[in-house]
C-alpha cells in the first residue's frame, strides 16, 4: 500500500473533473441561466480542493503501483468523483439534500441514469449539462482517462485499467496503457461527434443534442426532458438513438478495428454476433407480445419494442414508452435484457454477453462430461480455448453478484418497497440501467426511495459499474492486513 | 520504435521491461500461458500466446512495421528460425539473435546476410567469458565495464565497513580531481549520482570511472590490493567454463581447471596446453585444500548448477581464497548472493541483456553497460557539434538531475572532467546516467532544440 500515492492520484483525478466543469460553465454562460456563478463557484472549489491534495502528498515516487493500490484508488476515485459530481447540484440549489445529490451524481458517473429529479426541465442549462457530461465522462471512465493524460504512470496506469475495466479478458489495443487508452477516447469522441452531427441534422437544438448522445455514448440514460426521448416523438430520432445505443453496446475495441479498415469486424466477433442476435430475437418476442395488447399497429409496436429493448440491454435508460403497462412476459424480458446487459469491452453494464456465453459453455462442458466421462474438454470462445482460472472467476463473479442482489432487495424491501420494485430497483442500479418497474418505472423516480435505501443503491451502482471484485476487496479485512 | 521480442524467459523479460520502460512499443510473444499472464500482469507491453516461429504469429504481432526482432528464448534454433521468417517477411527488420551453441560462433559466415541475415548475434557465455577476465583484472573490484576499448575503466568497488572511506563525504577528497570520478553509488536497492556533498556508507557500491594506465596509482589510493592475479581456480568445465580456460592458456597466469565429468575433462586435457585439468568435486573440501586453495587469488565457479555455485565460493572463501567469481543465473538471487558474502557475481542472462540492449541503443549512443541494480547505465556517446553540451565549461551546462559526465576522449587524450572541463565537437563522452533521465539525456545529446 502507498497512501501517499493513492491520495495524490486522486487529489489529481479531483483537479481533472474540476476543470471538466469548463464547458458546463460555458453553457449556463452561452444561455445566461444564471447558475454560472454556482458551477462557477464549484470549479474553483474543486480545482483548490484537487490541487490541495495533490500538493499535500506530494514526495514519493509514483513508479511503483501495485494491484492492491490500483483497486484503492479507484474505487475511492469514483466514490470521490461521485462527491464532486454533487457540488454544482447542491451549490445551485437545483437539488437540496446531500443523499440526493450523490445519488444523482454518482448515478450519472456510473452511467446508471438513475434520477431523483421529477422535473428536469425545470434545471439551468449548465447544471443540465453537467449532469450530461458526469456520464459521459463515467462511460469511458475516469481513470481511464486519466491514464490517457498522465504520462507518468508507466506500468501503474495498468494496474490501474485493469481495475476500471475488469473485462473478463485483457484486451489490449496497443502495446503501451496509455496508448491503448488514448485509442479508446479516440474512438469514443469520435463516435460521439457522429452521433451530434446526426441528431442535430433531424432538428434537434445543438444543447439538446449533445445531452443526449453524452447520455447514449456512455449507455448512461440522463435526459434533459421529463419524458425521455418519448417527449420528441420523432421516428428519426428513435432510429438514431437506437443506432447509437447498440454501438455503445458493442466492445469498443470491435469499433477501432473497423475504423482501421478491418471489414466485418461485428459479423466476425462470436460475442458480437450472440450479442446482436440475442437483441434481434427480444425485440422480435416484445413486439409480438405487446402488438394487439398495447399497440394496434405492428409497425408501431415494432418501433417501441426495439427502443426499449437496445435501451435496457445496453443498459441505457433512455425511454419512449412506459413499459411498465406493457403486459407481464414483456416486462419480464426487459428485467432479463437488464441482468445480461451488453459486451465485454463496451460503457453498458449487467453480466457482459461474454460471461454469459462462457457460463453457457461451461455448463454445457458439465453436462457434456456425464455423458463422456472420459472426454477431454475446453471452453472455446473463438477458437481459443479459455483458461480454467477465468471460467471459475467468472463462476465467483455471478455467485457474488446474485448474492448482493437478493441481500440488497433484502433491504429494500424491508424498506416497504413492494417486491416488484423492491427488485427493480437494485436490478436497475446494479445493472447501471436506471429506470425499474413500479414505483421507480419509467415515469417515475427515485425520490421516493427512503434515505437508508438511496444508499444501499448507491453502492449496488457503484459495485455494478467497477463489476464487483474492484469495490469488494477494500471492504475485505484481508485487504487491510499488512 | 516496435520491438518483437520472442521469448518471455528471464532474458527476454528483463529486455522487455527495460524497452517499455524507456517507452517503447514492445510485443513480446512465448507458448507459456502462464508467462504471457505474469506479464501481462507486470509490464506495460503486449504479450502474445504463441510460437515466435509461426509465420501467423509473427503476422498478428505485426512484423511488417517493426523495426527490430530480438529472439531470446534458450533455443539456439528457434531463435535462429524465428529472424529466418522475420527476414522473409519485413527485409528491413534489424534482427538480433541469442545464441548459445559456441560453434554456431565460429562460423560467422553462416548467419550474414546470405543465409540467415541477423544482424547481431548475442552469445552470453562469451560475454560472461569477458566480463570475468576483466574481473580478473582489477582484483578487488565487483564490478567492471570497459568503454573507449578499454582505456577507460568503470571499476565497482564495496565499501567494507572497515574501510576508511565509509562515512566520507566526496568534497573531503583531495588530490582525486582529475584522476578519478565516483560516478554512480548503488545503495541497497537505489542507485544515485552523487553530488560533492554525498557521503560514502559502508556497503555502498561506488562506481569510479578511471583511466586505464592510471589504474595501478589509483589501487593504493583506494587500499585495493595491487598483486597482480597469478593462481586461478575454475570449477566447472562446461561451456563457460573451458571458453574461460582456453583464453586464460594464452597468459600467464597458473590456472586449474576440475570439474565431476571424467570426459569433459579428458576432451578439455587435450585441447588445453597449460592450464592443469582436475577431476574432482568442487564442493570436496579436501581436494581444494590439495589444490592450495588458499593461495589462489581467484576462485571461478561456473558448474551448471548455481545453488553449487554459491556453496563453492563459500566454502573457498572460508579456506582462504583472495576472491571468488560465481555464477548465479537467477537474477532475483543476485541481491541476496552478496548478503552472504560473495564478492561477485555473474549471470549469462545479465550479460545477454547487457548485450542487447547495447546493441539496441546503437546509433547516437555507442555503448551501454547497465549498472548493477539496473536502474542506472553508463553509456558512451559522441558529443555532437549541434547539441547545447559543446563549448561551454560543464558547470554551466543544463544536464538532467542524474546524469553525469565521467570521461572525455579526444583523441588520444583521456580526460577526467571538472567543473571547468569544455566538451568539444566529436569528443566521445562516459555519461553516467539513472535511466529515468536517459530520454532527456538523448534529446540533450543530439541537437540544439532551437537548431531548427
Amino acid at each position: 500500500m502507498h497512501p501517499r500515492s493513492i491520495f495524490r492520484l486522486i487529489g489529481l483525478l479531483v483537479l481533472f473533473l474540476g476543470l471538466s466543469m469548463a464547458l458546463p460553465l460555458l453553457v449556463s454562460l452561452v444561455y445566461k441561466d444564471g447558475s454560472a456563478w454556482a458551477i462557477g463557484y464549484s470549479m474553483v472549489f474543486t480545482c483548490s480542493a484537487g490541487l490541495l491534495m495533490f500538493l499535500a502528498a506530494y514526495g514519493g515516487g509514483l513508479s511503483y503501483l501495485s494491484h492492491r493500490d490500483g483497486v484503492a484508488i479507484v474505487t475511492l476515485g469514483w466514490l470521490a468523483a461521485g462527491g464532486v459530481g454533487a457540488i454544482p447540484f447542491l451549490i445551485s440549489g437545483s437539488i437540496s439534500q446531500f443523499t440526493d445529490a450523490y445519488f444523482e451524481s454518482l448515478s450519472g458517473f456510473t452511467t446508471t441514469g438513475a434520477s431523483i429529479l421529477s422535473d428536469i426541465e425545470k434545471l439551468p442549462q449548465g447544471i443540465l449539462m453537467w449532469r450530461s457530461l458526469t456520464q459521459w465522462l463515467g462511460g469511458m471512465g475516469i481513470i481511464v482517462l486519466s491514464i490517457a493524460i498522465l504520462p507518468f504512470l508507466g506500468i501503474g496506469g495498468m494496474q490501474l485499467y485493469k481495475a476500471e475495466i475488469p473485462s473478463p479478458v485483457v484486451d489490449k489495443l496497443k502495446p503501451r496503457i496509455s496508448d491503448t487508452a488514448k485509442t479508446l477516447w479516440k474512438v469514443y469522441i469520435l463516435i460521439t461527434a457522429l452521433e451530434v452531427a446526426l441528431l442535430v441534422a433531424g432538428g434537434m437544438s445543438l444543447f439538446d443534442a449533445a445531452c443526449h448522445t453524452f447520455c447514449t455514448m456512455p449507455t448512461g440514460g440522463f435526459s434533459p426532458k421529463n419524458a425521455s426521448i418519448a417527449h420528441y416523438q420523432s421516428p428519426y430520432f428513435d432510429a438514431v438513438i437506437i443506432a447509437f445505443m447498440l454501438l455503445a453496446g458493442i466492445n469498443f475495441s470491435l469499433h477501432y478495428r473497423l475504423l482501421r479498415g478491418e471489414g466485418n469486424v461485428f459479423g466476425k466477433d462470436p460475442e458480437c454476433r450472440v450479442f446482436l442476435s440475442m437483441v434481434g430475437i427480444f425485440i422480435v418476442l416484445v413486439t409480438f407480445d405487446i402488438y394487439g395488447s398495447v399497440y394496434a399497429s405492428l409497425l408501431e409496436a415494432f418501433r417501441y419494442a426495439a427502443f426499449q429493448v437496445t435501451s435496457i440491454i445496453t443498459t441505457t435508460g433512455f425511454v419512449t414508452a412506459d413499459y411498465d403497462r406493457w403486459p407481464s412476459f414483456s416486462r419480464y424480458l426487459l428485467v432479463l435484457c437488464m441482468f445480461l446487459g451488453g459486451m465485454a469491452g463496451s460503457t453498458g453494464g449487467g453480466m457482459k454477453t461474454m460471461r454469459i456465453m462462457l457460463l453457457a459453455k461451461h455448463a454445457y462442458q458439465e453436462i457434456f462430461r456425464i455423458i463422456h466421462p472420459h472426454a477431454v474438454t475446453t471452453v472455446k470462445l473463438g477458437g481459443r480455448a479459455v483458461p480454467g482460472d477465468i471460467l471459475s472467476s467468472i463462476w465467483g463473479f455471478f455467485v457474488l453478484y446474485l448474492g448482493i442482489f437478493v441481500i440488497s432487495a433484502m433491504i429494500m424491501s424491508s424498506l416497504g418497497l413492494d417486491l416488484v420494485s423492491a427488485f427493480s430497483s437494485v436490478a436497475a442500479c446494479i445493472f447501471n440501467v436506471g429506470p425499474g418497474l413500479g414505483s421507480v418505472g419509467p415515469v417515475q423516480n427515485y425520490l421516493q426511495v427512503p434515505f437508508m435505501g438511496k444508499w444501499v443503491l448507491i453502492f449496488c451502482m457503484l459495485l455494478g459499474r467497477l463489476e464487483i471484485y474492484t469495490v469488494i476487496v477494500l471492504i475485505m479485512p484481508e485487504y487491510w492486513r499488512k | 520504435m516496435k520491438i518483437i521480442i520472442v521469448g518471455a524467459g528471464e532474458v527476454g523479460y528483463h529486455i522487455a521491461q527495460k524497452l517499455s520502460e524507456e517507452n517503447q512499443d514492445v510485443f513480446l510473444i512465448d507458448k507459456d500461458p502462464e508467462k504471457i499472464r505474469r506479464i501481462t500482469e507486470n509490464l506495460d507491453v503486449q504479450a502474445l500466446l504463441g510460437s515466435g516461429t509461426s509465420p501467423e504469429m509473427l503476422k498478428t504481432s505485426g512484423i511488417k512495421e517493426a523495426e527490430m526482432l530480438v529472439a531470446a528464448t534458450d533455443s539456439d534454433e528457434v531463435n535462429l528460425i524465428a529472424c529466418l521468417l522475420a527476414r522473409n517477411m519485413n527485409p528491413y527488420i534489424v534482427k538480433v539473435a541469442r545464441v548459445r551453441n559456441r560453434e554456431y560462433l565460429k562460423e560467422k559466415e553462416l548467419f550474414s546476410q546470405d543465409l540467415l541475415g541477423v544482424d547481431q548475434i548475442i552469445n552470453p557465455e562469451s560475454v560472461m567469458v569477458e566480463t570475468i577476465r576483466n574481473l580478473m583484472m582489477v582484483p578487488g573490484a565487483s564490478d567492471v565495464v570497459d568503454f573507449v576499448e578499454g582505456r577507460v575503466k568503470l571499476i565497482g568497488i564495496t565499501i567494507k565497513p572497515d574501510s576508511p572511506f565509509a562515512g566520507r563525504q566526496l568534497l573531503s577528497f583531495k588530490g582525486m580531481e582529475g584522476k578519478v570520478l565516483v560516478g554512480a553509488i548503488v545503495r541497497g536497492e537505489q542507485v544515485f549520482i552523487p553530488h560533492g556533498e554525498d557521503t560514502i556508507r559502508s556497503n555502498d557500491l561506488v562506481y569510479l570511472v578511471v583511466r586505464s594506465d592510471e589504474l595501478p596509482h589509483e589501487f593504493g589510493f583506494f587500499n585495493l590490493e595491487n598483486s597482480e592475479t597469478r593462481r586461478v581456480i575454475v570449477v566447472g568445465a562446461g561451456e563457460t567454463g573451458s571458453a574461460l580456460a582456453s583464453a586464460l592458456d594464452e597468459t600467464k597466469m597458473n590456472v586449474k581447471i576440475l570439474d565431476k565429468d571424467a570426459h569433459k575433462c579428458a576432451a578439455l586435457a587435450e585441447k588445453l596446453e597449460k592450464v592443469i585439468v582436475i577431476h574432482g568435486d568442487g564442493t570436496d573440501k579436501s581436494l581444494l585444500q590439495e589444490e592450495n586453495i588458499g593461495d589462489v587469488d581467484f576462485l571461478v565457479a561456473v558448474t551448471g548448477d548455481e545453488e553449487s555455485n554459491v556453496l563453492i565460493s563459500l566454502l573457498a572463501k572460508g579456506l582462504g581464497a583472495k576472491k571468488t567469481i560465481t555464477r548465479v543465473n537467477k537474477l532475483s538471487y543476485i541481491p541476496l548472493v552478496s548478503a552472504i558474502g560473495i564478492d561477485t557475481v555473474v549471470s549469462s542472462r545479465l550479460s545477454a541483456i547487457r548485450a542487447i540492449l547495447q546493441y539496441i541503443r546503437r546509433g547516437r549512443i555507442i555503448s551501454v553497460a547497465p549498472l548493477k541494480g539496473e536502474h542506472a547505465e553508463a553509456i558512451e556517446a559522441e558529443a555532437l557539434e549541434t547539441s547545447d553540451i559543446v563549448n561551454v565549461p560543464l558547470a554551466k551546462v543544463k544536464f538532467p538531475k542524474g546524469a553525469l559526465v565521467g570521461a572525455i576522449v579526444r583523441g588520444d587524450e583521456i580526460i577526467i572532467p571538472r567543473g571547468d572541463s569544455v566538451i568539444k565537437p566529436k569528443d566521445r563522452l562516459i555519461i553516467l546516467t539513472v535511466q529515468k533521465v536517459l530520454p532527456k539525456l538523448e534529446k540533450l545529446l543530439t541537437v540544439k532544440l532551437d537548431y531548427f
